[in-house]
C-alpha cells in the first residue's frame, strides 16, 4: 500500500492502480504456473506423440520391408509431409542398413546414423530423435528412425506472446470496469470529500453529502453527515454561549456603571449639605443601597466564575431548614414588600434538618424568592411553603407571575439566561441566579425543579434537600444576642489597598478600637514589633514581604507570636486555606472583607489575652 | 607399422580358393538365393492373410505344400522349426502332381510346375495357391511371384481369394506390383 500512497494524488487513479496491478500480478502468476506446466509436459507429450508416429510408420511400412520393396517404404515415408516438425525419417532392415528415408523439403538431410539401436528417445542438437523396431509376426524386421523439432524456447516465445496479448486485453478491460466500478465505490467517496471541503471552506454546517449505498460507504456518509450536524449544533451551541456572553458583559458594564452616578451625587449632597442632618441622612441612605446593589453584582460575579472553574464549594454543618428560609425572607422581605406581593407562609412546625451550608442555601431560596417577587407584577401572591416529605425536606416557591413557556424550561437554568428583557435593567441581575442556585442545590445531594402551568400562569420553584443527621443543636446564629459593650483592642491592619485598608481602619477607630494601619509587608513586621496588636488582619498579595512571609516571621518574634493572625485573600479556595493555615494564620476571610466580618472576628478573642 | 606375414598369406590363400570355388557350384546352388528369398515371402505371406475360421484352427500345425521347388521346399524346411503361423507351428510338405491337397494352407507351385494340371477339378475352400509363373494369376492362383529387375516381387488375384475364401490384409496389397480386383 506503501507504493500505492506515491502513486497519484486521487482516490480515482489509486484504484485504478489497484485494479490493474491487481490484474497483471494475477495474470503474471497464473501465465507463470502455465509455462513451467507446459515446458515439462512438452518433451513428454512431444516424444509420446513422435513414438505413436514411430509406431504407425512401423506398422505401415512392415509389409515393404518384409518383402523388400523401398519405393513403397519411401511412399509410407512421405505421409510424414502432413507432419511439418517432422525434418527427417528412415526405414532401416533388420540387419541395420539404410532401406529407406525421408527429409522434409527445405531441410538439410541429417547424418542418418548407422545401425541405430532399438526403441530409444534423445534429444540431439535441439531436435527430438525416435527409433522403434518394426516388428511383425513376432520378428524384428526393421527399424524406425524419426527426427522432429523439439524447440521448448519457441514454445516459451509463443507463450509470452500469447500472455502479452491476453495482458493487453485484460489491462484494458481493467481498466474499463474499474472506471465503471468508480460510480460504486469512490464517487460517493470523492462526493463526501467535496462536501468536506465545501465545509470548510464556507463554514455551512448544513451542507450534507448523498447517501447512494446502504454499504459500508452509505455509513460512512451517514456517519459523515451525523458528524456534520453535531459540528454545526456545537458551532450554533458556541455562537449562543458567545453571544450570551457578550450580552453578559454588556449587562455588567451597565449593572456596574448603574450605582455610581447615585453614589457620587450623594458625595455630592454630603458636600454641600454640610449643617443639614436630613439631607445627609438620605444621602447615606441613598449610598447604602447602591453600594448594596454592587456588592450583589459582584459577588454573583465571583460566583460565576467559580462555577466555571469548578471551584464552587459548601462548607456543610447541620442546620435547621426552617432557620435559613427566615434567613432568606428576610433579606427579600423589603424587596417584596415594595412589590406589594401577598407573602403567604407555611413552615412545617417540627424542625426539618439538614447537612447543609447556611449562608449557601439562603443564597438559594432567596434567589428564589427574589425572582418570585421580581417575575410577578405588583400585587401578586407569592407562597413559600417549608415541609417534610419522606428522608427529604421540600421549600416550594411559588407566585402568580409571568410563568414559563414549557419549550424554555430547560432553558431557564443555562448561565446568563434571562427571561423577561422588558424588565428594567435595575431588577434584572446578571442572569445568573437559577444557575448557580441549582448547582449549590445539587452540592447538597438534592435538586431544584420548575414547574409551570405555561405564560402568564405563574410558576412554582421546588427545592429537595436529603435529611441530615437529626441533631438539633444550638446553632451558632446567636453571636450577636446580648452584646456587651464591645472591648478596645489593638488592632493592625496591612493591605496594599490604602482606601480599603484606610477606611476599615477609620471605622474600627470610631469604634473605638486602637488601629495602626500600614500597606506593605516590610512596615507591618516593624509596626507589629513595636505595636504588639492582638489582631492583625494581613493581604496576602502585599509588596516587599507576601502574607505567609509575614506569618511565619510574626509567629517566630516572641512579642508577636500570640497575635491573632487572619489572612484576607481574593480566593476561598481550599489550597488558599491550606496554605494560609500552615504559615501560622488563624482565620481566613475571602475578600471583599466588610464590617460585620471584621467585627466577628474581633470579637471571637477570648477576654484573657487582654 | 609391422606388417606379419604370416597374416597376409593367410587373406591370399582364401581369396585362391573363392575364385576356385565359383566355377564348380551347381544350377541349383547358384539358385538358392532366390530360393531362399521366395522361401522367406511364402512364409512372410502366411501373417498377412487371414483364411476361413475351420480352415486356420482346425489342425495342430499350419501345412505348406510345396510342389516342383524342391529347393525353395528345401529353403523352408530349414527356415521354420521354431517358427509359427497365427500361433502354429509351421510344417513344410512336398506334393506331387496328382497327390491330395487336403490339408494344406498353402501350395507354392514351382516354375516347372504345370499350374493349369495342379488347379485342375473343383477349387479347394481354404488353400492359398501361390505360383511363380508369368501367367500364373491367369491360370488360378492367388499370389504369384514376378522378376522386376533385380528384385523379386509379386502379384495378387482378389478375386481368386475371394474364390477361396480368403483375405489379404491391405498392408500387403500396397507392396504387390499388380493387383487383380474381385470379380
Amino acid at each position: 500500500m506503501n507504493l500505492l500512497a506515491h502513486i497519484g494524488g486521487s482516490l480515482r487513479f489509486r484504484v485504478m492502480a489497484l485494479v490493474l496491478a491487481t490484474t497483471v500480478s494475477a495474470l503474471l502468476l497464473s501465465a507463470a504456473g502455465l509455462v513451467v506446466y507446459d515446458l515439462r509436459a512438452y518433451e513428454r507429450l512431444w516424444t509420446n506423440d513422435l513414438a505413436t508416429t514411430a509406431e504407425v510408420l512401423a506398422r505401415s511400412s512392415a509389409p515393404a520391408l518384409a518383402f523388400n520393396d523401398r519405393r513403397t517404404a519411401a511412399g509410407d515415408l512421405s505421409v510424414l509431409k502432413a507432419r511439418n516438425r517432422v525434418v527427417a525419417a528412415a526405414l532401416y532392415t533388420r540387419d541395420g542398413e539404410l532401406f529407406a528415408t525421408y527429409v522434409r523439403a527445405g531441410a538439410q538431410a541429417p547424418a542418418f546414423p548407422q545401425h541405430p539401436q532399438a526403441d530409444a528417445h534423445f534429444v540431439e542438437g535441439g531436435e527430438l530423435v525416435v527409433l522403434r523396431r518394426v516388428v511383425e509376426g513376432g520378428e524384428v524386421i526393421g527399424t524406425v528412425y524419426l527426427r522432429a523439432l523439439f524447440s521448448p524456447f519457441e514454445r516459451l516465445r509463443d507463450y509470452l506472446l500469447i500472455l502479452g496479448g491476453v495482458m493487453v486485453a485484460s489491462l484494458a478491460a481493467a481498466a474499463v470496469f474499474s472506471s465503471w466500478l468508480q460510480d460504486a465505490v469512490t464517487r460517493p467517496i470523492l462526493e463526501v470529500a467535496r462536501v468536506a471541503r465545501g465545509v470548510m471552506q464556507t463554514r455551512d454546517y448544513s451542507l450534507r453529502a448523498p447517501k447512494t449505498t446502504e454499504d459500508e460507504i452509505g455509513q460512512l456518509v451517514d456517519a459523515f453527515n451525523a458528524m456534520l450536524a453535531e459540528a454545526g449544533r456545537r458551532a450554533e451551541a458556541m455562537r449562543e454561549a458567545d453571544r450570551r456572553k457578550d450580552e453578559f458583559l454588556a449587562t455588567l458594564a451597565h449593572e456596574l456603571r448603574n450605582p455610581l452616578a447615585p453614589l457620587r451625587n450623594a458625595l455630592e449632597i454630603l458636600r454641600v449639605a454640610g449643617d443639614d442632618p436630613q439631607r445627609a441622612q438620605k444621602a447615606r441612605e441613598m449610598m447604602q443601597r447602591q453600594l448594596a446593589q454592587m456588592v450583589r453584582l459582584v459577588d454573583d460575579l465571583l460566583d460565576v466564575s467559580r462555577i466555571t472553574t469548578g471551584k464552587l464549594a459548601v462548607r456543610k454543618g447541620a442546620v435547621e431548614l426552617q432557620g435559613i428560609v427566615r434567613d432568606a425572607l428576610e433579606s427579600v422581605r423589603h424587596f417584596i414588600e415594595s412589590r406589594r406581593h401577598v407573602l403567604e407562609l407555611q413552615l412545617a412546625p417540627e424542625p426539618i434538618m439538614v447537612d447543609a451550608d447556611r449562608t449557601r442555601l439562603a443564597q438559594v431560596f432567596s434567589n428564589l424568592l427574589n425572582n418570585a417577587a421580581k417575575y410577578t407584577p405588583p400585587g401578586g401572591h407569592i407562597s413559600l411553603v417549608v415541609e417534610r416529605e419522606g428522608q427529604e425536606g421540600v421549600v416550594r416557591v411559588r407566585d402568580t407571575g409571568i410563568g414559563i413557556a414549557s419549550d424554555s424550561m430547560a432553558a431557564i437554568f443555562d448561565m446568563f439566561v434571562q427571561l423577561d428583557r422588558s424588565l428594567e435593567r435595575s431588577q434584572a441581575g446578571l442572569g445568573v441566579g437559577l444557575t448557580l442556585a441549582r448547582r449549590l442545590v445539587q452540592l447538597h445531594g438534592g435538586e431544584l425543579s420548575v414547574h409551570s402551568e405555561g405564560p402568564g400562569r405563574g410558576s412554582e420553584f421546588v427545592v429537595r434537600l436529603p435529611l441530615g443527621p437529626a441533631a438539633p443543636s444550638s446553632q451558632p446564629r446567636a453571636p450577636a444576642e446580648a452584646l456587651p459593650a464591645p472591648l478596645a483592642r489593638r488592632i493592625l491592619i496591612a493591605d496594599d489597598n490604602v482606601d480599603y485598608a484606610s477606611s476599615m481602619g477609620q471605622l474600627l477607630q470610631a469604634k473605638g478600637h486602637d488601629v495602626r494601619v500600614v500597606h506593605d509587608g516590610a512596615q507591618a513586621l516593624e509596626t507589629a514589633v513595636q505595636f504588639r496588636p492582638d489582631v492583625a488582619f494581613l493581604d496576602i498579595g502585599m509588596p516587599r514581604i507576601h502574607g505567609y512571609e509575614l506569618a511565619r516571621r510574626l509567629r517566630a518574634q516572641p512579642l508577636t507570636a500570640r497575635c491573632l493572625l487572619v489572612a484576607v485573600t481574593g480566593w476561598g479556595q481550599e489550597d488558599d486555606r491550606r496554605r494560609a493555615r500552615e504559615a501560622g494564620f488563624d482565620r481566613h476571610l475571602v475578600k471583599p472583607v466588610e464590617l460585620p466580618q471584621v467585627e466577628a472576628v474581633i470579637d471571637s478573642i477570648p477576654v484573657s489575652t487582654l | 607399422m609391422s606388417v606379419r606375414p604370416a597374416r597376409w598369406l593367410f587373406v591370399w590363400a582364401a581369396l585362391l580358393v573363392s575364385n576356385a570355388a565359383v566355377p564348380a557350384q551347381d544350377p541349383a546352388a547358384i539358385e538358392a538365393p532366390e530360393a531362399g528369398i521366395k522361401a522367406a515371402y511364402l512364409y512372410k505371406f502366411a501373417a498377412y492373410v487371414d483364411w476361413p475360421g475351420n480352415a486356420a484352427t482346425g489342425s495342430q500345425a499350419f501345412v505348406i505344400g510345396v510342389m516342383d521347388a524342391d529347393d525353395v521346399a528345401q529353403e523352408l524346411e530349414r527356415i521354420v522349426p521354431g517358427r509359427s503361423v497365427h500361433d502354429r507351428p509351421v510344417e513344410v510338405r512336398r506334393v506331387r502332381e496328382g497327390q491330395s491337397t487336403a490339408g494344406l494352407h498353402m501350395l507354392f507351385i514351382g516354375r516347372e510346375g504345370d499350374v493349369r494340371t495342379a488347379l485342375r477339378g473343383p477349387e479347394q475352400p481354404g488353400l492359398l495357391v501361390v505360383t511363380d509363373n508369368p501367367r500364373g494369376l491367369e491360370l488360378g492362383s492367388t499370389i504369384n511371384f514376378v522378376v522386376a529387375g533385380e528384385h523379386l516381387g509379386f502379384e495378387v488375384s482378389l478375386e481368386s481369394a475371394q474364390r477361396h475364401g480368403l483375405r489379404i490384409s491391405s498392408r500387403m496389397l500396397n507392396v504387390a506390383r499388380r493387383v487383380v480386383p474381385k470379380a
